[in-house]
């Protein structure tokens, strides 16, 4: 298997993703309309998370301001909607897809300038910005009540697909479900490839040795960039399918918090890899159910507002303990048990 | 005096000192020599507490090991480290009142005291540090190591980056200080000519190994330790 | 006279001035916090807010503005030399995102918090001065006696860090111990010590700041939020390393918000901090207010 994946790593990397997408697609199926639309959730938000481990883990650069990105991406996917209802809905995810990269183009160009703190701040100052921005321009966004799209339509041969006296209910759960398993899955196969292409070789040099990367010919703000645009471009596509899974964009969605989210759920999964993104948006799928379960152990009433800010508070924790125990999250606690394991 | 026994430091998987022992006496320079990283500085750094060492350091009876570095430099062993350690960013008095801290002797005193034997760091006292000449830096760092009037002198090479005469006349200015205030100083030197022309005793290093110890006249005639210290040279 | 002091220009001026400087204030703790350990506390705002929480809360139990405040700025020192301990301590010698995540995940924490704590308070923060405006002739100013005190206090605040900085021993040893931590501790100097101080000292600034924009507000938990992110981009612009920066950066900020709010539109607004970061660092990358050090590779 091992040599297999080192003579043809980028076969290995195209059947590995098939498999695993016919894996999530059959386990769909198998699975309550109530967590298809979990899964579905954390697949969308699993794309989100894998730009943003792209360009902390990679580049070395940290963004608070993915979460504004998701909402240029999901307003632009519900306007667009609301406009051209026939089109299909691969021009909402591409458009989405490329406006938000345009728009960390236009972020980037002075952010990239700056270092670390620098960066991470100016993020968060776009952040702070854009539900007072979705506010304001009311013409565009709806204001605060937002946009709202139809659902997306099931087809007919998915319809057939299905039988018994839920058959309907079950395969308009689905339906959206395996849809944006299979943008994540496209979006995971460029990912992989992105990361062991010359590209990605560039990106790990400037982040751990910026001398050595500008020796070797690597133009550090180009490749900063590029790093930047192509993480934008993820929440904008993340963004969009958000949008397209709920029917509708609300401003107070894409605060800080969601990007506050974004980045524990990155760190809890395992910072710059695929299997990380994928375990934080199974984290992100099943986050109520982990905090009702804190709930329940701890005692407090989730009626309480302790209980209601509970969230925040479990969050933030195991983002905090995580950073400071295993900063390579699970997927680092995983490859140090299978070590233990072998000795 | 100092007494060293039995110390090792290991950086990872590379030793850096291994079983070194040896003796500084009060009132005299100790001086230790040898091959660019053959664990000179490393030595230094673990009396001051900056390297984590196994043996034992002895300040007269006090065990030095284990030590923080503050508390270390606060018992009188003053440090003055690679490259000087002059801020450069801070003036020229300001330097100096870091170096009072230690100290319990008033400020305005210890201040006069150092002017008096250094003039020229007087004129330059509202200066940044930055502005001196290598020179000057060299006097700034031995008065602020002094100014808290320690009893154990570390120096780690002096010399580096000094025009010839002004080497010859920080290893004077040593050699009387170390008289006068009846120090004991452990000067590290790469070199080791004009270490071992002050020095009362010395120590070889090798390979983080004490390769020979001794009267500095003795070390210093010796043809076969010469390739110790003088490096490829010989 | 009275018409001139009422026109749209000065009270603009005034107005950008009276948040200008708590912007100033908030951007010198940030960058106390940075130059001792080049933390870039993101929960510094959320920090501040708890410890206001906790002291000007007593104001509605009947106890007295000034000792609430004292309370206050103690709880904020207490908190920030425990953060230092506890949370940033383990992290000095990581990469530099390390302990930036590990505030944000604070930043989470403290502001659930807040909120599970404190919600059912809806009462306004009496201030102890009045928040009148003055009037000149028939015309008004935007100047009240709270408006002077909060100046007065922020002036007083920033003369003395700079002293404690410039003129004291502990301001020289927190300052070398910055610079140069490993020829510090040579010298004697307790650098350990002295980094818990500086963050007890920039949470207890922070507090204070905290206090002084929820005086005359509802008391609640993002009231920091907005001008927390105005006081980080001063320290950006004004060169994280330098306090005279932020300070004049901070008050530039709070005039170009208010010439942006008055003259431009309401919109554009929340992205007026953007555009004034980007200007900024367009001008000059490493902030407006640093000498150029070149980097060491």
């Amino acid at each position: 298997m091992s040599s297999l994946r080192q003579r043809f790593p980028s076969a290995w990397r195209l059947v590995a993703t098939l498999l695993l997408l016919v894996l999530a697609v059959a386990l769909s199926f198998v699975l309550s309309p109530l967590d298809d639309s979990k899964l579905a959730g954390g697949a969308a938000i699993s794309i989100v998370i894998l730009g943003l481990s792209w360009l902390i883990g990679w580049s070395g650069q940290v963004s608070l301001g993915n979460a504004g990105f998701m909402a240029i991406g999901a307003y632009v996917t519900a306007i667009w909607a609301n406009h051209h209802a026939t089109s299909p809905i691969v021009w909402s995810l591409v458009l989405s897809t490329v406006i938000g990269g345009l728009s960390g183009l236009v972020l980037a160009l002075p952010a990239t300038r700056l270092r670390g703190p620098y960066l991470a701040g100016m993020t968060l100052a776009f952040s702070f910005a854009v539900t007072p921005l979705a506010l304001n321009w009311r013409g565009f966004t709806g204001g605060s009540g937002g946009l709202f799209i139809n659902f997306l339509s099931t087809p007919a041969w998915f319809g057939g697909l299905f039988s018994g006296p839920d058959a309907l209910i079950r395969a308009n759960a689905q339906w959206p479900a395996d849809v944006t398993l299979v943008v994540a899955a496209v979006a995971f196969y460029f990912m992989a490839n992105l990361f062991h292409s010359r590209v990605g070789r560039a990106m790990r040099l400037v982040r751990d040795n910026e001398v050595a990367a500008e020796l070797s010919g690597v133009n550090l703000q180009r490749a900063r960039t590029l790093a930047f645009v192509i993480s934008a471009a993820y929440a904008g596509l993340g963004g969009s399918v958000m949008t397209l899974l709920s029917g509708s964009v609300t401003p107070q969605t894409y605060g800080l918090t969601l990007s506050i989210l974004l980045l524990t759920l990155m760190v809890l999964g395992g910072i710059g890899t695929l299997s990380g993104a994928i375990l934080g948006g199974l984290i992100y799928s099943y986050s109520d159910n982990l905090v009702s379960l804190v709930n329940k152990v701890s005692g407090i009433n989730p009626t309480s507002t302790l209980g209601a800010n509970l969230k925040g508070i479990v969050f933030g924790v195991l983002l905090i303990l995580t950073m400071m125990l295993a900063p390579r999250g699970l997927v680092g606690a995983g490859a140090w048990l299978r070590r233990a394991a072998r000795r | 005096m100092i007494r060293v026994a039995g110390l090792s430091v290991t950086y990872g998987a590379v030793r850096a000192l291994r079983d070194v022992s040896f003796e500084a006496p009060t009132g005299q320079i100790t001086t230790v020599i040898g091959a660019n990283g053959a664990g000179k500085t490393t030595l230094l750094r673990s009396i001051s507490g900056l390297a984590r060492a196994e043996g034992s350091i002895r300040l007269d009876e006090r065990e030095l090991l284990g030590m923080a570095t503050e508390d270390v430099a606060r018992l009188g062993v003053a440090h003055v480290p690679e490259g000087r350690g002059v801020i450069a960013e801070l003036t020229v008095e300001e330097n100096l009142r870091l170096g009072t801290l230690a100290s319990k002797v008033p400020l305005a005193e210890s201040l006069a005291s150092q002017y008096a034997q250094f003039p020229a760091l007087e004129r330059r006292r509202r200066n940044y540090a930055a502005t001196l000449s290598g020179g000057e830096r060299q006097m700034l760092a031995m008065a602020r190591a002094l100014i808290a009037r320690p009893s154990v002198l570390l120096l780690d090479e002096p010399s580096l980056g000094l025009a010839p005469q002004v080497t010859a006349e920080t290893m004077r200015t040593i050699a009387q200080l170390c008289a006068s205030e009846s120090l004991t100083v452990i000067l590290v030197e790469q070199n080791a000519k004009s270490a071992l022309r002050i020095a009362h005793d010395a120590v070889v290093l090798h390979l983080g190994q004490v390769a020979a110890a001794g009267p500095s006249r003795e070390i210093a005639a010796d043809p076969e330790l010469r390739r110790y210290y003088l490096g490829v040279a010989s | 006279m009275g018409s001139f002091l009422a026109s749209r220009l000065m009270t603009d001026i005034f107005g950008g001035l009276a948040t200008g400087t708590v912007i100033a204030l908030i951007a010198l703790s940030l960058v106390i916090i940075w130059q001792s350990t080049h933390v870039l506390n993101f929960a510094q705002g959320a920090m501040g807010m708890f410890a206001t929480f906790v002291g000007m809360n007593l104001v509605f139990h009947g106890l007295n503005y000034w000792w609430c405040l004292a309370l206050s700025v103690v709880t904020g020192m207490a908190l920030g030399a425990l953060t230092e301990r506890v949370l940033i301590r383990p992290l000095y010698g990581k990469p530099e995102i390390n302990p930036i995540v590990v505030m944000i995940g604070f930043l989470g924490v403290l502001e659930a918090i807040i909120a599970s704590i404190w919600t059912t308070n809806i009462s306004m923060l009496p201030s102890p001065f009045s928040e009148i405006y003055y009037e000149a002739g028939r015309r008004t100013i935007l100047v009240s006696p709270f408006v002077i005190y909060e100046v007065i206090v922020v002036a007083l605040v920033l003369s003395g860090i700079a002293l404690l900085f410039r003129r004291t021993n502990l301001g020289l040893q927190m300052r070398a111990a910055a610079l140069s931590p490993e020829v510090s501790r040579l010298l004697g100097v307790r650098v350990g010590r002295l980094l818990t101080f500086g963050w007890a000292l920039s949470t207890g600034v922070g507090t204070l700041a905290a206090v002084i924009v929820s005086t005359g507000q509802v008391l609640a938990p993002t009231n920091m939020d907005g001008i927390f992110v105005s006081a980080f981009i001063a320290a950006a612009v004004g060169g994280l390393e330098s306090p005279t920066g932020a300070i004049i950066a901070g008050v530039s900020i709070g005039l170009v918000e208010q010439f942006i709010l008055d003259f431009w539109s309401t919109s554009v607004a929340p992205l007026s901090g953007v555009i004034v970061l980007v200007i900024g660092l367009a001008i000059r990358p490493q902030g407006l207010f640093t000498r150029q050090v070149s980097r060491r590779v």
